[in-house]
C-alpha cells in the first residue's frame, strides 16, 4: 500500500481536501453509480416489453344485433354486451368482490357471482352480497365497418349508452 | 470530528438504535473494531481476523479463486434474472432467446454477461488448479480441500454442460447430442445413466427439463455448499498457500 | 493499589493478540518464522473488492461488445457438421477420433479424475525433491522407458497430437539429468516427478483442445483456421 492506510480517521477540523478525500469521494460516487445503473438495468430487465395475453378490444358484431333487453356474454373476454333502450353498453364480467367471473341468469334477468353469491342487475348495480361496486362499463365504439369494438382497458361512466 | 457531511452523517447513523442492532460494532478506527467487522460478520468470517502480509501478493495466488468466485457471484445474479424470461419447453426455449435478443430491454447483454461468465469461470477454475498444484498447496494439512476442489471443478463443468442445452438451439442441441453419446460407451452403467440424465433415449423435451432443474436448481445448490466448505477449510487449513518457497517444511527434521 | 494502563496501539502483530501453546509434534502450519501480518479489514477486503469490480467491468465490456452465439432452432434430423461439444470437452471429442470410445470416452476422463484426486494421498514427493535428485542410472532407465512405452502406446493408436507433447517434456526430463549448477538446464533439474506429469497432462489437453476448436472441420477433418471455408 503507497499511502498510510493503517490511518482511516478523517483529518481534524476544516482541512482543504487532500488527494485521498478526493479520490475516496470519487470511488464511493462511482461505485454507487455503477450500482444505481445495474438497478436501472435490472428493474428495466425485468419489465415486458410484449405480453402473450388475449386483446383489449374485440368486435362484438352490429349495433342491430342488440336489441333491448339482448345480453351476450363474451366468455374469452370476460365481458357483457347489453342492449338497452336507446342504445348499447359494454359491461365487464368480473365480479367486484375478489375476481370471479359473473355470468348471466336467464331465468332471473340477473347477472350472479358464482363465488360469494353476489348478484347485479342488468346495468351492473350491486342487487345483493358482498360486491362493494357496481361492475364497470366499458368503452365501446364503431369501427369503418360499422362494427361495435368494446375496449376491455378503458373504463366509462356508468349510463353512457352507446348511440349508432 | 471532521466537518465533512458524510462523516457527520455516518456518526449520527452509528448513534441510531436500529444501526446499533445490525452492526455491533463502531468505526472501523481501531483494530479492535476491524476485528469485529470481520469476525462478527456471517459472511466476511470466512476470512481470519489478519492475515499474512506475503499472502496479499499477486503472485501467491494470482487471484484466480477470487476470479471464480466472481464470475459464480455474475453467474447467479444473470442466472436468476434470465430465468424469469425462460420457459423449459420446446420450441418455446429458443423463442426465449430471440425475445431475449430483440424486445427484452438488456436482454442481450445479461444473456451475454452469463454466456461469457460461465467460460470465465470454468477457465478460471482450471487456472485455480494449476496455480494450486504447481505450488504444492494441496499438500497436508491442505488433502481435503484439493478434493472438494476437485468436485467443485466437475460440478462447475456439469453447470456449464447443462447450461449449454437450455438455448435449444442447433448448437446446443449437437453439442448435448455428441456429449451425452460419451457416456453412452461407459460399461454397464453407460446406458442407463445416458437414459436417466436424458429421460429418455434421445435429446428432448423430457431432457430440456431435466437439464433445465439440474442447472438452475440442483447443481448451483451442490456449488455454493461445496464452495462454502471449500473457503471455509482454507481459512481452517492455515490460510492460502503460496509459492513453494514460502510454504513451511513439511517433515519434522 | 495500581492502576491498570490501557495502551492504544495500531500494530496488528500486538493488538488484538491471539496465544497459542504448541507441542512438538503438531502440525507444520504453526510452526514458522514469525511474519507480517496485517488486518483483514481493509487489507484484504479492499482487494477483494477491487478483483470484484475489475472482473464485472471486464465481463461486462466483453458483452457489450461480443454477442453470445445463437444459431437456429434445434433440429433433430439434421447434424450441423462438424457437431461440436462446448471447448471444455473437444479435447475429449479429439481423443475420440483416435481411440475406441470407451478408452477416449470413459476410461481415460475416468482416470484423469482418480488421478486428480489422489494426487494429495499418494505420499510421494511430500518433501518436494527433485526428480533428479541424487538419482541413479536405475532411475534414469525407469523414467526413458515409461516415456518410450507411452510413446509407443500413442503411436499405436496414429495419435500424432498426444506423440509430440509426450515427446517435447520427455526429453526435456531427460535432459534435466545431471545438469551442472547454474546452467540454463539447473532449473529443469529442480522439477519434481508430479510436476513433470502435471505438466505433461496439461500440454497434452491444452494441444487436443486447440486442435478440437480450431483445426478441425467437416467430417472431423484436418483445417486451417486461416484458410476460408473453415469454421472459424
Amino acid at each position: 500500500m503507497p499511502d498510510d492506510p493503517e490511518k482511516i480517521s478523517p483529518a481534524e477540523g476544516d482541512a482543504p481536501p487532500n488527494r485521498r478525500d478526493v479520490l475516496t469521494r470519487l470511488g464511493v460516487g462511482a461505485c454507487a453509480v455503477a450500482a444505481a445503473g445495474s438497478g436501472a438495468v435490472t428493474l428495466d430487465f425485468l419489465n415486458p416489453k410484449v405480453l402473450f395475453e388475449p386483446a383489449t378490444k374485440f368486435r362484438a358484431g352490429s349495433p342491430a344485433d342488440f336489441p333491448e333487453g339482448t345480453v351476450r356474454f363474451d366468455h374469452e373476454r370476460k365481458a357483457y354486451v347489453v342492449g338497452a333502450a336507446g342504445g348499447v353498453f359494454a359491461m365487464s364480467a368480473v365480479c367486484t368482490h375478489l375476481g370471479c367471473i359473473t355470468r348471466y341468469v336467464s331465468d332471473e334477468n340477473a347477472i350472479a357471482c358464482p363465488c360469494h353469491g353476489s348478484r347485479f342487475d342488468l346495468e351492473g348495480n350491486v342487487t345483493h352480497g358482498p360486491a362493494p361496486r357496481p361492475l364497470p362499463w366499458l368503452e365501446v365504439t364503431l369501427d369503418a365497418d360499422g362494427n361495435l369494438v368494446v375496449d376491455t382497458s378503458v373504463v366509462i361512466p356508468r349510463g353512457k349508452l352507446f348511440r349508432a | 470530528m471532521s466537518a465533512r457531511w458524510e462523516d457527520l452523517l455516518m456518526t449520527r447513523l452509528r448513534e441510531t438504535s436500529v444501526w446499533r442492532s445490525i452492526v455491533r460494532h463502531g468505526a472501523a478506527g481501531t483494530n479492535r473494531n476491524r476485528s469485529l467487522i470481520v469476525f462478527e460478520n456471517l459472511f466476511l468470517h470466512v476470512h481470519p481476523v489478519k492475515v499474512r502480509e506475503r499472502s496479499l501478493r499477486f503472485t501467491h495466488t494470482f487471484w484466480l479463486g477470487g476470479v471464480t468466485v466472481v464470475s459464480m457471484l455474475v453467474l447467479v445474479a444473470t442466472g436468476v434474472l434470465l430465468m424469469f424470461y425462460y420457459h423449459p419447453s420446446v420450441p418455446q426455449a429458443y423463442r426465449d432467446m430471440k425475445e431475449l435478443a430483440f424486445v427484452v430491454d438488456n436482454g442481450v447483454f445479461l444473456r451475454n454477461l452469463h454466456r461469457w461468465s460461465a467460460h470465465l469461470m470454468v477457465f478460471a477454475a482450471m487456472l485455480h488448479m494449476l496455480r494450486v498444484f504447481f505450488h504444492g498447496a494441496y499438500r497436508p494439512p491442505r488433502q481435503f480441500n484439493w478434493v472438494i476442489g476437485v468436485f467443485l471443478l466437475l460440478i462447475t463443468l456439469l453447470l456449464s454442460y447443462t447450461g449449454y442445452l437450455l438455448p435449444w438451439d442447433q448448437l446446443a442441441f449437437w453439442g448435448v447430442s455428441v456429449g451425452t453419446n460419451m457416456a453412452k460407451e461407459a460399461p454397464v452403467v453407460g446406458e442407463k445413466i445416458r437414459f436417466l440424465l436424458l429421460g429418455g433415449n434421445v435429446v428432448s423435451e423430457n431432457a430440456l427439463l431435466r437439464f433445465y432443474v439440474l442447472h438452475c436448481v440442483v447443481l448451483p445448490v451442490a456449488l455454493v455448499l461445496f464452495v462454502s466448505v471449500h473457503i471455509w477449510r482454507v481459512r481452517k487449513d492455515g490460510g492460502v498457500q503460496g509459492p513453494r518457497e514460502d510454504a513451511p517444511p513439511e517433515v519434522n527434521p | 493499589m495500581s492502576t491498570l494502563k490501557v495502551v492504544e496501539s495500531r500494530d496488528p502483530l500486538v493488538v488484538p493478540r491471539r496465544v497459542a501453546l504448541v507441542r512438538p509434534d503438531t502440525r507444520p502450519t504453526v510452526r514458522r518464522r514469525e511474519e507480517r501480518y496485517v488486518m483483514t479489514f481493509p487489507h484484504l477486503i479492499i482487494r477483494e473488492v477491487i478483483l470484484f469490480q475489475v472482473v464485472l467491468i471486464a465481463l461486462s465490456l466483453v458483452s457489450l461488445f461480443f454477442d453470445a452465439p445463437l444459431e437456429g432452432l434445434a433440429n433433430p434430423l439434421e447434424t450441423p457438421n462438424p457437431a461440436k461439444a462446448p471447448w471444455y470437452f473437444l479435447g475429449l471429442q479429439e481423443l475420440l477420433h483416435y481411440f475406441p470410445p470407451v478408452v477416449a470416452g470413459v476410461l481415460l476422463p475416468g482416470l484423469v479424475v482418480i488421478a486428480l484426486v489422489v494426487i494429495p494421498y499418494a505420499r510421494v514427493n511430500l518433501d518436494a525433491r527433485p526428480l533428479w535428485d541424487g538419482a541413479g542410472r536405475r532411475k534414469a532407465g525407469i523414467v526413458a522407458g515409461s516415456i518410450l512405452a507411452l510413446l509407443a502406446l500413442v503411436s499405436a493408436f496414429r495419435c500424432g497430437p498426444v506423440v509430440v507433447p509426450t515427446l517435447l517434456p520427455g526429453v526435456a526430463m531427460l535432459a534435466a539429468r545431471g545438469a551442472p549448477e547454474g546452467s540454463p538446464r539447473a532449473r529443469l533439474a529442480r522439477v519434481t516427478l508430479p510436476e513433470w506429469i502435471m505438466t505433461w497432462f496439461v500440454v497434452v489437453a491444452g494441444l487436443l483442445t486447440i486442435i478440437g476448436t480450431f483445426f478441425r472441420g467437416p467430417g472431423w477433418s484436418w483445417v486451417w483456421p486461416w484458410l476460408p471455408g473453415s469454421v472459424f
